[in-house]
């Protein structure tokens, strides 16, 4: 695929483990040089034996290294890099980053520096899906009284959740399934709100039960237009961190679909947003409604389940894009099908209080056959140092249908084999093996009020 | 790394992530005691010092980390510990009595102060802790590096103005000379 005549592409990675390798080798392929910038944790890592050439940016604590966003851009110039990936996680949504290449003649893969920045704060990327009429969860404005507060809620519909202007942590949030529930939750409310902040003001939110976390992967080519790559469904959470993703969103009719896929596309076209992102969504499974969260700009962790069911290469896109060796696919060309699947394998111990476990990986058996996929830079005698986050794999899994999906996930687990170090891999098998979740009856709270307290019950029998 | 390289101290990675100043009033500090020998373990780094020119640290007798090798007796002559990070395979082989300094992040190596003028040190010079050896630039950011021990400064192992990696020997000092 490289064109012998266009100039030496180099591309620096500002990321290590999977992601890192990940890179890598898709820049491997399209014929670019890779330089990769590493902590002396990782300087022998698997990412850094594969990169063309690693350099030691500092120290193994992220902020000394991974995190410096100085030293990252000098070693990207001194080593003569063209291009800058910064990954997910560490500097990807810095847009101090996305201006610091630039000024430097690196090409950043990714957004432009003004769309990290007007995307990244929650305030103006509402005002963004606003003015790009993406629906935002229905709410008030500051509430003049009671009355004004039964008034609001019967546009809204119930249940509603007050919320304190002034506040957070959960005090003055309240609620209320009835016009007599949001009398009494508005005056508690007042005075919960006055005696923690000194404000009684209040403003009200439809309140949604039952959540599931959807989110459209897009890319942008910068001049307006934008194509999705189908939506995922990630609402196997626990403490807010996705543990399981799947795509396409199986819960969604084929209306809902169409109109999730169109808003994220509105909202990125209508920023001329450039490379990958992805829209996130509440979705209010009860009221059948769809809310925006946030937009992020970069590469999620969970995007090959989009790359199975899309059959793109989104890294390989990524580059292409950001070389202009190649342009953006039309939509009519992304064909979706079958259905796929992430489970996030951690050093972590759910027996533990889900504790994290470095050491060394005394035994690596990752599951292989068809329609499994595993995204790792972990290997048989790699530490898992523990500076950094937890996750040494995904293991991924496409089907037909859900349905075969599942039952691949099953059997992938069961086979993957990790001693050494406590992993995650029984609780996925929980999870996966759980009737509510063949049943796709689950929701973001599900794994935390369900299936947890019955996994722990069952450890301690 | 070399198999004959003298290792005072490194973690399971091999890196050091204890700044040298540390290391070097925890070797101090462990000369001016009575104390035969001195275990430690501390964010990663495993220290082992000893006054014995035979002992070796209980983990690599246990095979635990088969990276980290004994430090051989410098202590026992109340030497400065050679405090050779293995941040960079090819480091140099020591006479003892030698230490080398390391780069403390990756960066741009300057051997004078600005373009044109002295360099801070040539090779035979006495040096002193507190004196700049070079600086090391990230960004337009200059940082000093000072000597941290007292002796005569053996050798300069990089090029003036070339990108040297985090723990990267630069110089080579004899703190007997």
């Amino acid at each position: 695929m490289a064109d012998p005549s266009a100039r030496r592409q180099r591309l620096f990675i500002a990321n290590r483990g999977e992601i890192a390798l990940r890179i890598i080798r898709a820049a491997h392929e399209l014929g670019v040089e890779t330089v990769l910038g590493v902590s002396a944790a990782d300087k022998d890592s698997p990412a850094a034996r594969e990169a063309g050439r690693s350099v030691v940016l500092g120290p193994a604590a992220s902020r000394d290294s991974y995190l410096n966003l100085d030293l990252v851009v000098h070693a990207a110039v001194s080593t003569g890099c063209t291009l800058l990936h910064p990954g997910y996680g560490f500097l990807s949504e810095r847009a101090d980053l996305a201006e610091l290449c630039a000024a430097e003649g690196l090409a950043f893969v990714g957004p432009r520096p003004e769309t990290v920045r007007a995307v990244g704060d929650k305030i103006s990327a509402k005002a963004v899906a606003e003015s790009a009429r993406v629906p935002l969860t229905p709410g008030s404005g500051k509430l003049e009284s009671v009355e004004h507060a039964l008034q609001v809620a019967e546009g809204i519909g119930y249940p509603v959740i007050t919320k304190a202007s002034a506040g957070g942590g959960g005090r003055g949030m309240i609620v209320a399934y009835d016009a007599d529930d949001l009398r009494r939750a508005f005056d508690e409310a007042s005075t919960t709100a006055r005696e923690a902040f000194g404000d009684d003001t209040l403003y009200l939110e439809a309140y949604v039960e039952r959540a599931r976390h959807l989110e459209v992967q897009l890319f942008g080519n910068g001049e307006g237009r934008a194509v999705h790559f189908g939506e995922r469904d990630c609402s196997i959470q626990r403490r807010y961190q996705k543990m399981i993703e799947e795509a396409p969103a199986a819960i969604l009719s084929d209306e809902l679909r169409a109109g999730l896929r169109a808003a994220a596309i509105d909202l990125l076209a209508s920023i001329d947003y450039l490379n990958a992102g992805t829209v996130e969504f509440l979705y209010d499974e009860p009221r059948q409604k769809f809310y925006f969260m946030e937009v992020n700009a970069r590469i999620q962790v969970e995007h090959p389940v989009s790359e199975q069911i899309s059959s793109h290469d989104l890294i390989k896109l990524q580059l292409g894009l950001a070389m202009g060796t190649m342009t953006l696919p039309e939509q009519a060309t992304i064909g979706l099908e079958g259905h796929a699947i992430e489970a996030r394998i951690l050093a972590e111990d759910p027996d533990r209080n889900f504790m994290p476990c470095p050491g060394t990986i005394t035994r690596w058996i990752p599951a292989t056959g068809p329609g499994v996929r595993v995204d790792s830079a972990v290997q048989e005698g790699s530490t898992v140092p523990p500076y950094y986050d937890s996750m040494i794999a995904k293991l991924i899994v496409t089907g037909e249908n859900r349905a075969e999906a599942v039952d691949r996930l099953s059997e992938a687990l069961r086979r993957f084999e990790v001693r050494g170090i406590a992993t995650n891999i029984p609780l996925l098998q929980a999870i996966v093996d759980h009737p509510d979740y063949r049943a796709n009856a689950i929701s973001t709270k599900w794994l935390e009020d369900v299936l947890l307290p019955a996994f722990q019950t069952e450890k301690a029998a | 790394m070399s198999e004959n390289e003298e290792e005072a101290l490194k973690d399971s990675n091999g890196n050091t992530p204890l700044p040298s100043d540390d290391l070097q009033a925890i070797v101090e500090l462990f000369n001016a005691s009575h104390w035969r020998e001195l275990e430690l373990e501390f964010q990663g780094t495993k220290l082992f010092l000893s006054k014995d020119s035979g002992a070796s640290p209980q983990w690599a007798a246990a095979g635990a980390t088969p990276a980290a090798r004994s430090l051989a007796a410098p202590v026992a002559q109340a030497a400065p510990v050679a405090l050779s990070s293995a941040a960079v395979a090819s480091g140099p082989k020591l006479a003892e009595g030698q230490v080398v300094v390391n780069a403390p992040s990756l960066g741009t190596f300057y051997r004078s102060p600005k373009p044109g003028a002295a360099s801070f040190t040539q090779i035979g010079d006495l040096v002193e802790p507190e004196t700049e050896l070079c600086l090391i630039e990230v960004m337009k950011l200059f940082t000093t590096l000072r000597a941290g021990v007292k002796g005569r400064l053996v050798s300069i192992l990089v090029e003036d103005g070339v990108m040297v990696e985090h723990g990267q020997p630069l110089f080579v000092i004899d703190v007997n000379g």
